[in-house]
């Protein structure tokens, strides 16, 4: 049940997210045709888009626990947990929030975050780590296409728990008993609201709303095995997701236990505006369809389950951060029978609808992002379930799939680099048997991708690896439904790096050059392309490669470094050989460029990325190519 | 020259100092050798390090050493049995003030940007005591007169002789040794505890006959300091003189470019920038960081003397430099330049917006 538990706290906040804008495009991992404007504060790919400067912090702002349940009841006034704050680390750096890939920036991770909660007095009660996890159903939120109007949602959990003094408070002791058999608590925010304009005091930080529950035993770490809503894109549309019935993607539960149904409903609503409360879409009305036709009702009926009022969650301004969009739903023994094994539906206003696959089926992978190097083994697991329960012995296929990515090159359109080739370094089984525990495994032994994006036919210096997608889809057709185009699997997977011996400066210096060039916070510290300054700060650099990915230290922030060239440039750093001189090229000025005319194009961020995806460009293509 | 208020001694018996004494005299200590910290980071920062490496490269160097003293310092204390307490509000000077056990009318110190005024102010905090003072402690401890840092550390290190070996805990205790720092000394008795406040005495004053270290190398900070307003460095030149007398500022030219500096206030506080502004955003987050490094170096100074907790607060080191250099000079809104305020602020920095 995770998160959606009888036992959960609901916070709401802000957080910040002060990632760097700079490789925001694939054209600027160029070393020889980069230039120093694109470091600069400034619209477009042209420029270093709008926070050149940042430096991938990832911090929580002021949350505060906005409610807690125990037990289908609101805890006491006087539980020290309605006091609480939900913050971060307060004794090391703060998390960081990373892309996988420059073509694939639509799965940003949160890696080294530390989650407290605080009491009144500034006494932590509660720490834990996050397991660094990728946002989910990025969609439309608000009118607008530009970042400021999407929301996407975080699942994770809490690991290696520190209990204070739990004294004040009946319910964080319930929490601490129902996770002990597990250690983890489940974690689940909402992401929206984000602020471009570099001259507000809320510049890269948006609004945040979540939950946190316990985690079971055997529960997956980043999706809920629970029943899933699915929402159709409106036709045409290549911007963030816009359901046709408004509604967003979005889970429940079902216990039978306590009688109830929860419906996560914090990623799902729209709002008025950005950083607004949420849209009037009408009484929302949760139903189950009848399988049994009658006279009446030749396709099936909607059995009531229940109905949140309009005047709740639109009218009562504090509804969104109080309840983090979680509903409860009371059920009687009937509606319980009725609806397990038979779709749920949520409909409001004209056009209001939602509901859950007609075969009731649904499949994720838990963790869909990796990095991987060449000869890593990797196992995957694939959540496959029906009417929220594990679906034991169904086929699940597995196909490559390019169409989420975001190939691109801005600076020069002639030298893209590809995407997801080539296939065979990836050689996962086309299809797997689900076991009794309803998970499907892809696995797979990499292989090495050589370097297909290396810029200008592989003669200069380019993006690492490859970035792959792999979706996964039920192979009986009665149970595939809806596709949630978002929903797959991403991997990056690097180049293998076997320079030759002995290791110089002039091997090296591109991989420090691009650094330096895509990241300009480091220029508050040193130029990393310059071998005297990398040499003098030898220490610091051996200290921040030397450190595992998840912590919040590590370099690269971007986590998008091989483990063999974090080896190479460790091992280099004992004994920084130079070499022969490096001979480089003066890159021509920037005044040739100016940014392109599209807005949607420019506004940056992920806006930008979704438009670039590959499905998109096809589809262009071929609607330009359609009038001839 | 700093003179301090001879209150800070008043736990030392001269005659019959016990442990207790010496670590509250120690404690003190260890504020005094942050306090200098965020008013050398501030001048540090709100300079424009292209046009003014060498000023940069100088600064830098004495707050590297600073950080040494408040670990020596917190290496004689640990090895006596007691705790440093750095991780709490008091333990940060309010600016402008005094610095702690300062005499009020003596010297104030500031958070100003750079520029050859308040060089002048970190002149006076290391401007060492006529030599002769260095052989001494008792001779000069004239019941009312104000003392100087070096016969604070003296009258320290005599304690320690009075207390013998042993006072001091075994096996060593928390001890950040040379693995970990560059010229830590490992305490574990009168000798070794003596060595390392010897350091602090040297570093900040030069020795009685040289202006060089004794340990690290380079010139006491005074006259490094010193290279900068007489704009040339400090060289060994046998012409002017034998001995000690033989360094003139007659090296290379050091160039201060006042236009390589950002126009960040002095003494800001958090207070003072607009509730809900950019600005007030910044300091708060910069003190938090700040003071979530207080409160890794409190772990690490107190008994997590480990690789990986010294990583950490390095880490938050280096986000407080990126943080401080941002914010003077003028990222993320070209023209806005805000001043870190180095205070304590536990909360993380957006609940009172």
């Amino acid at each position: 049940m995770s998160y959606l538990n009888p036992v959960r706290l609901h916070f709401s906040g802000k957080f910040l997210a002060n990632v760097s804008t700079v490789n925001n495009d694939p054209g600027h991992f160029n070393n020889a045709t980069f230039q120093s404007s694109f470091q600069k504060l400034g619209q477009g790919m042209t420029n270093g888009w709008f926070n050149p400067q940042g430096d991938a912090s990832f911090r929580l702002l002021g949350c505060r626990v906005t409610s807690a349940w125990a037990d289908g009841a609101v805890v006491p006034e006087d539980d020290t947990v309605l006091a609480c704050g939900v913050a971060d680390a307060d004794s090391r750096v703060s998390a960081k929030l990373v892309d996988l890939d420059p073509e694939q920036q639509l799965v940003s991770q949160i890696w080294g975050l530390q989650v407290r909660l605080v009491d009144g007095n500034g006494t932590t009660l509660l720490r834990g780590s996050y397991t660094p996890a990728a946002f989910c159903d990025i969609w439309s939120r608000a009118a607008g296409s530009s970042d400021i109007a999407a929301c996407a949602a975080y699942q994770s959990v809490l690991t290696d728990l520190e209990w204070g003094d739990l004294s004040g408070s009946a319910f964080l002791r319930q929490l601490r008993t129902l996770s002990a058999p597990n250690g983890t608590l489940s974690i689940k925010f909402n992401v929206d609201a984000f602020c471009m304009d570099f001259s507000s005091p809320d510049f890269m930080c948006g609004r945040l709303v979540g939950s946190i529950g316990p985690c079971l035993p055997n529960e997956p770490a980043h999706l809920l095995v629970g029943r899933h809503f699915m929402a159709q894109d409106t036709p045409g549309n290549d911007s963030f997701f816009k359901p046709v019935g408004q509604i967003n993607y979005c889970p429940a539960v079902i216990d039978p236990v306590a009688r109830c149904l929860y419906l996560d409903l914090g990623n799902a609503l729209p709002t008025t505006g950005p950083d607004n409360a949420l849209k009037d879409l009408g009484d929302l009305r949760l139903g189950v369809l009848d399988p049994i036709a009658t006279p009446g009702a030749p396709a099936g009926s909607m059995i009531p389950l229940g109905a949140l009022a309009a005047a709740t969650y639109a009218g009562d301004p504090t509804w969104y951060a109080r309840t983090a969009g979680v509903v409860v739903f009371a059920l009687d023994a009937n509606q319980l029978a009725a609806a397990a094994s038979a779709p749920l539906a949520l409909s409001g206003g004209a056009g209001v609808m939602i509901g859950e696959a007609a075969s009731g089926a649904w499949l994720r992978a838990d963790d869909f992002v990796h990095r991987l190097s060449p000869g890593q083994q990797v196992d995957i697991a694939v959540h496959a379930m029906r009417w929220g329960r594990p679906l034991p012995g169904v086929v699940v296929d597995f196909k490559a799939d390019t169409g989420g990515l975001q190939p691109c090159n801005v600076i020069d359109p002639n030298d893209v680099p590809p995407v997801g080739t080539p296939l065979a370094a990836i050689p996962f089984n086309p299809e797997a048997r689900t076991g009794a525990d309803g998970i499907a495994w892809l696995s797979m032994v990499v292989g090495d991708p050589g370097t297909p994006r290396y810029f200008g036919a592989g003669t200069h210096f380019g993006i690492d690896g490859q970035v792959y997608g792999i979706r996964a889809s039920f192979a009986a057709p009665q149970l595939q439904g809806p596709v949630n185009l978002t929903d797959f699997i991403s991997i990056l997977l690097w180049s293998s790096f076997t320079p030759r011996l002995p290791l110089t400066w002039v091997t090296l210096y591109p991989i420090f050059k691009q650094y330096a060039n895509l990241y300009p916070v480091m220029n508050r510290f040193l130029d990393m392309g310059d071998y005297g300054q990398v040499v003098a700060n030898a220490d610091l650099l051996k200290l921040a490669f030397g450190l595992a990915p998840d912590d919040p230290n590590a370099m690269p922030v971007t986590r998008d470094m091989s483990p063999a060239k974090r080896q190479a440039i460790l091992a280099w750093l004992d004994a920084p050989l130079e070499g022969p001189p490096i001979l480089r090229r003066q890159p021509a000025q920037s005044e040739a460029l100016s940014p392109p005319a599209d807005d949607k194009v420019n506004q940056g961020g992920k806006a930008t990325a979704i438009s670039r995806r590959l499905i998109v460009q096809q589809r262009t293509h071929a609607t330009m190519k359609e009038p001839s | 020259m700093i003179r301090l208020n001879r209150r800070v001694l008043e736990q030392l018996d001269p005659q019959a100092p016990d442990v207790a004494g010496v670590c509250t005299t120690l404690q003190y200590a260890i504020e005094l050798e942050h306090a200098t910290i965020p008013v050398y980071l501030y001048a540090l920062y709100s300079l424009d390090v292209a046009r003014n490496p060498q000023i940069v490269e100088i600064i830098e160097s004495v707050v590297f050493e600073e950080m040494l003293h408040m670990t020596l310092a917190a290496n004689v204390l640990n090895a006596l049995g007691g705790t440093p307490a750095i991780g709490q509000p008091g333990f940060i000077p309010a600016y402008p003030g005094p610095l702690p056990g300062g005499v009020e009318s003596e010297l104030t110190v500031s958070l100003r940007p750079f520029s050859m005024e308040q060089l002048a102010l970190f002149l006076a905090i290391e401007q060492p005591e006529n030599p002769h003072i260095y052989h001494s402690c008792s001779d000069d401890l004239d019941a009312d007169k104000p003392i100087t840092i070096g016969q604070f550390y003296t009258a320290i290190s005599v304690a320690l002789g009075q207390l013998g070996d042993a006072a001091f805990v075994r096996p060593p205790r928390h001890q950040v040794g040379p693995e970990l720092m560059t010229n830590a000394v490992v305490v574990t008795d009168v000798a070794s505890a003596q060595k390392a406040l010897a350091i602090i005495i040297d570093q900040g004053e030069g020795t009685s006959t040289s202006p060089l270290e004794v340990t690290g190398g380079g010139y006491a900070h005074y006259y490094r300091f010193m290279q900068i307003q007489k704009q040339h460095y400090l060289v060994y030149d046998p012409h002017v003189g034998p001995g000690e007398k033989a360094y003139s500022y007659s090296g290379l030219p050091i160039e201060f470019d006042a236009g390589g500096v950002y126009p960040v206030p002095s003494d800001p506080s958090a207070a003072g920038y607009p509730a809900g502004s950019q600005q007030r955003v910044l300091c708060d987050r910069f003190n938090y960081s700040y003071t979530a490094l207080l409160r890794a170096l409190d772990a690490f100074l107190g008994g997590d003397n480990t690789g990986r907790q010294m990583d950490v607060a390095i880490g938050l080191m280096m986000s407080l430099k990126s943080q401080a250099k941002a914010m003077m000079s003028g990222i993320p809104d070209p023209g806005r330049f805000t001043g870190p305020s180095f205070e304590y602020r536990g909360s993380d920095p957006a609940g009172e917006r």
